[in-house]
């Protein structure tokens, strides 16, 4: 049985190891454009700053492909013949030919809409090329622990629009290093590129469209918090502050980002809006995706073609409101995986994803999040406190119907699965507050939260 | 928390002197250096004429080359204390198993010793027990200490150590208590992203460490035995207690191997090339023991299931080298010999997926 896998992240390693542990003998190909190894894409900012090394973000020992017996091939795909069975490569690679088949090939940043976009200087932080050209612009290079493998593999102008390629970096053409950085996009990945600039000695801008930062996922209150706690580190925060062009100077390095509200010089921009899925190779493919560009699967993650399947942030599925869309998450990368790994091996698993939950650090803040928060329901009322004195936090509940829906708490770590397992079993805000500590997970000799109500 | 107490952290790799750059392996051949001298200064005076330690310590007023490196090494935990707290100390675990493991070094471990001849006692450690004090257990020792002290380091070395280490892990220990630990917790933390966390090097661990208890246990018997019938066997005297150097007796043997070589000159010169717990991790029979009876006690490190983002902060700051993202990962709340309890892995951990914990199993939530 042949068993090839597009993508060497968290799904396609899921699923790999999967078939690994019950089928010692089939042969199993990992096709990865971006790295020879497994990484963890949520660790770049820290690789950057250099609280880790390239290395440490590896889960795996390096000998890893060797003992479980994957191939790997280190090349871009350019297309998928499911009548042949075969995947096509780029770069003079022959054909792979598959029995079963899994795309797990990620997302891909979104691109700026606003002139100058593609000026020099202006990038994302997704990929490891995007952290290599974040790297040189603002430190030079990588850190003492080495940073991502820097052979320039994607030279080639086949990959002009592979989110893998290696930028031009302005640093370089300037000779100066980034003293001005600029992010756009108030969400997760913009605040870990504004961080990571902070600890780098720069007091960066950060562009923010919204109201207030990350409104999908906290309220006015919440994000006031992030945003003093961002100021307070040197980090110049605009709000509503919609970008409308990137000025470059005359040897074509961004030179200002200007909005509605004004014009800011920059010398490095990182544009963090949002990710797509990472489908564009497969439009001259017969698999079908949804109006997102999502691959469009079934419960079991099978894709419309036969014996081809999809999980991770490519993969459009059902969420828990019924709703069919990406997952761009870690640990749901990773259940896909598992479940894809179920279906490469003949078995009929089915991808069912429970109560939403998450949880994140911005800047130095802990958040975790349960349930249904910031969905503005029908009868919903938020029942909020803020704690202060040896802990700061905040502790958000929504309740709708005298039942508890969903929790948004700062500043203090908690158990998600005790929260869900409230929610799941309806309880009234009064059982919940009074049981709150329950669900703690703050480390120890922390005092426990003492909720006063009025 | 609400501290920003986290200078330098996100920087760890930027800084030369801290990763095996030029400056880092200077250090450590300073360190190394200061150590060959220190156990061995009687071999300096004999080629160069001079013993600058015992001259400084002298001049000093310290008594003794041993009293200024007590100096030195609560020093170098005050200094290293800071340094930890500047970057960690936005932790109240953090906080207090520093400040309380400093105060233990001070106050037990240079100022009472230096006192107590002061007013004609001897000079006792009540912060060390067998075995990594091996000689505490030796017969002849327990004979001529003070009653109450022989008492307290048999019942504190084969009752309470294991006990407390059966109820919190040996973190009460290792992390809270031992001047070793402490060192390499405080002045040792600029390298704890050091240790190798490969499974080569678990594997090493494994066995060393518990060849060493093993030897240890040994020497302690044998030099028990020796107390019985060396009076009557001066071969079997000789070869087991003899007390120069030169005789290479199994003593002497112990001394200068685990004591000076293992815990002192690679323990800590070696700091800025293996990480601080070289010592701790490879070598300590008291961590051997103290690990062993972890595994069959109440502490563990408990796992939130489904939150790893697998980033690997927990792994590369954990200074005994335990794979700690290997567990958190797979969903698996776990108990590791080597684990000394320091709490760095749950703190680092950006989506608070660890938490230490001392309970029953019967009281456990999850498995
Ligand atoms: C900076 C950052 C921080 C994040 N933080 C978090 C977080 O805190 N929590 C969280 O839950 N999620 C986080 N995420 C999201 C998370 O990283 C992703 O959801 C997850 O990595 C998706 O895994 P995947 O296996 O689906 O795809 P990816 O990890 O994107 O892997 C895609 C793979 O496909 C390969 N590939 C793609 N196209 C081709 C092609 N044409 N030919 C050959 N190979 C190809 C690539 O080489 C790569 O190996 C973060 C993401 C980023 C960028
Ligand atoms: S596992 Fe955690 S608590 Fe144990 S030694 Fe490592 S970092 Fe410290
Ligand atoms: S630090 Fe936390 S999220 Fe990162 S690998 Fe360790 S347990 Fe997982």
């Amino acid at each position: 049985m042949r068993i090839v896998i597009i993508g060497n992240g968290v799904a396609g390693m899921e699923a790999a190891r999967a078939v690994r542990n019950r089928e010692p003998s089939w042969e199993i190909t990992l096709i990865s454009e971006e790295s020879d190894h497994f990484f963890s894409r949520t660790a770049l900012m820290w690789v950057f700053s250099g609280q880790m090394s390239h290395r440490d973000i590896e889960p795996l020992e390096r000998d890893a492909y060797q003992r479980l017996g994957f191939r790997r091939v280190r090349a871009r795909a350019t297309g998928i013949d499911i009548v042949s069975r075969r995947v096509s490569l780029a770069g003079g690679h022959e054909p792979i030919a598959y029995d079963r088949l899994l795309i797990a090939s990620g997302s891909r940043p979104r691109p700026g809409p606003w002139p100058g976009s593609d000026a020099r200087g202006v990038g994302h932080f997704v990929t490891l090329q995007d952290l290599d050209w974040y790297e040189r612009e603002v430190h030079g290079g990588a850190s003492r622990g080495g940073g991502p493998p820097r052979p320039r593999a994607h030279a080639d102008p086949s990959a002009g629009d592979s989110p893998y390629r290696f930028r031009e970096v302005a640093a370089e053409h300037r000779g100066q290093l980034a003293r001005q950085p600029a992010v756009i996009g108030g969400g997760l990945i913009g605040i870990e590129a504004v961080e990571v600039a902070v600890a780098a000695g720069l007091r960066p801008h950060f562009f923010i469209r919204e109201e207030w930062f990350w409104p999908i996922a906290l309220d006015r209150r919440e994000a006031q918090w992030i945003s003093d706690r961002m100021a307070q580190h040197g980090v110049e925060v605009h709000l509503e502050h919609d970008v409308e062009a990137l000025e470059t100077d005359a040897d074509g390095n961004v030179s200002a980002v200007r909005t509605n509200q004004g014009r800011y010089e920059s010398d490095c921009v990182v544009v963090g809006i949002g990710v797509t899925p990472n489908t564009g190779w497969l439009a001259d493919t017969a698999i079908e995706l949804d109006e997102r560009g999502g691959i469009a699967v079934d419960e079991g993650l099978q894709t419309s073609a036969p014996d081809v399947f999809a999980a991770g942030d490519c993969a459009s599925v059902r969420w828990f409101d019924g709703t069919r869309r990406p997952e761009q998450l870690w640990y749901t990368a990773r259940d896909q995986g598992r479940v894809a790994g179920g279906r490469l091996l003949g078995g009929v698993p089915r991808y069912e994803r429970g109560t939403w939950y998450n949880s994140a650090k911005l800047m130095d803040i802990e958040y975790t999040t349960a349930g249904l928060v910031n969905w503005t329901l029908d009868r919903e009322s938020d029942w909020f406190f803020e704690e202060t004195g040896k802990v700061r936090s905040t502790t958000r509940v929504v309740v709708q119907d005298d039942h508890v829906v969903g929790f948004n708490m700062l500043g203090r770590r908690w158990d998600h699965t005790v929260l869900i397992r409230w929610i799941e079993e309806r309880r009234s805000l009064d059982w919940v507050l009074a049981h709150l500590n329950d669900a703690a997970f703050d480390t120890e000799l922390v005092p426990p939260l003492q909720v006063l109500r009025a | 928390m609400d501290q920003q107490g986290q200078d330098g952290l996100l920087t760890t790799y930027r800084e030369g002197w801290r990763n095996r750059s030029v400056v880092g392996l200077a250090i450590s051949a300073l360190l190394v250096s200061f150590y060959v001298v220190l156990y061995w200064e009687h071999k300096v005076q004999q080629h160069f004429g001079v013993a600058p330690l015992t001259a400084i310590s002298e001049a000093a007023g310290l008594r003794n080359r041993w009293y200024l490196y007590g100096f030195l090494y609560s020093i170098a935990m005050i200094m290293g204390g800071i340094y930890y707290l500047k970057r960690h100390g936005n932790s109240r675990y953090n906080r207090f198993r520093i400040t309380v493991n400093v105060a233990i070094q001070i106050a037990l471990g240079f100022t009472l010793p230096f006192i107590m001849p002061l007013f004609g006692g001897q000079e006792l450690y009540f912060s060390y027990f067998w075995p990594l004090k091996y000689d505490y257990l030796y017969p002849q020792t327990l004979v001529d200490l003070p009653l109450y002290f022989a008492l307290y380091t048999v019942v504190g070395s084969l009752l309470a150590a294991p006990v407390l280490a059966v109820l919190y892990g040996k973190r009460w220990y290792c992390s809270w208590v031992c001047g070793c630990g402490g060192l390499a917790n405080t002045f040792g933390d600029p390298w704890r992203h050091l240790t190798s966390k490969s499974t080569k090097s678990w594997r090493f661990e494994q066995v060393s460490i518990h060849l060493v208890l093993a030897i240890a246990i040994a020497t302690t018997f044998l030099i028990g035995l020796d107390w019985w019938i060396g009076g009557d066997h001066p071969a079997f005297h000789r070869i087991v207690a003899g007390d120069h150097w030169q005789d290479w007796s199994i003593k002497s043997f112990y001394g200068f191997a685990v004591g000076a070589i293992l815990a002192g000159v690679i323990g800590v010169g070696l700091y800025p090339v293996f990480g601080p717990r070289v010592w701790c991790r490879n070598f300590c029979p008291m961590a051997a023991v103290l690990g062993l009876v972890q595994k069959l006690g109440r502490y563990r490190i408990k796992v939130k299931p489904d939150m790893c983002i697998s980033c690997g902060n927990c792994s590369t700051y954990c200074e005994m080298g335990i794979d700690v993202r290997s567990y958190a990962q797979t969903n698996e709340s776990f108990t590791r010999a080597s684990c000394v309890g320091c709490g760095m892995c749950a703190h680092m951990c950006p989506r608070g997926v660890l938490k230490l914990e001392s309970v029953t199993r019967k009281r456990r939530s999850t498995p």
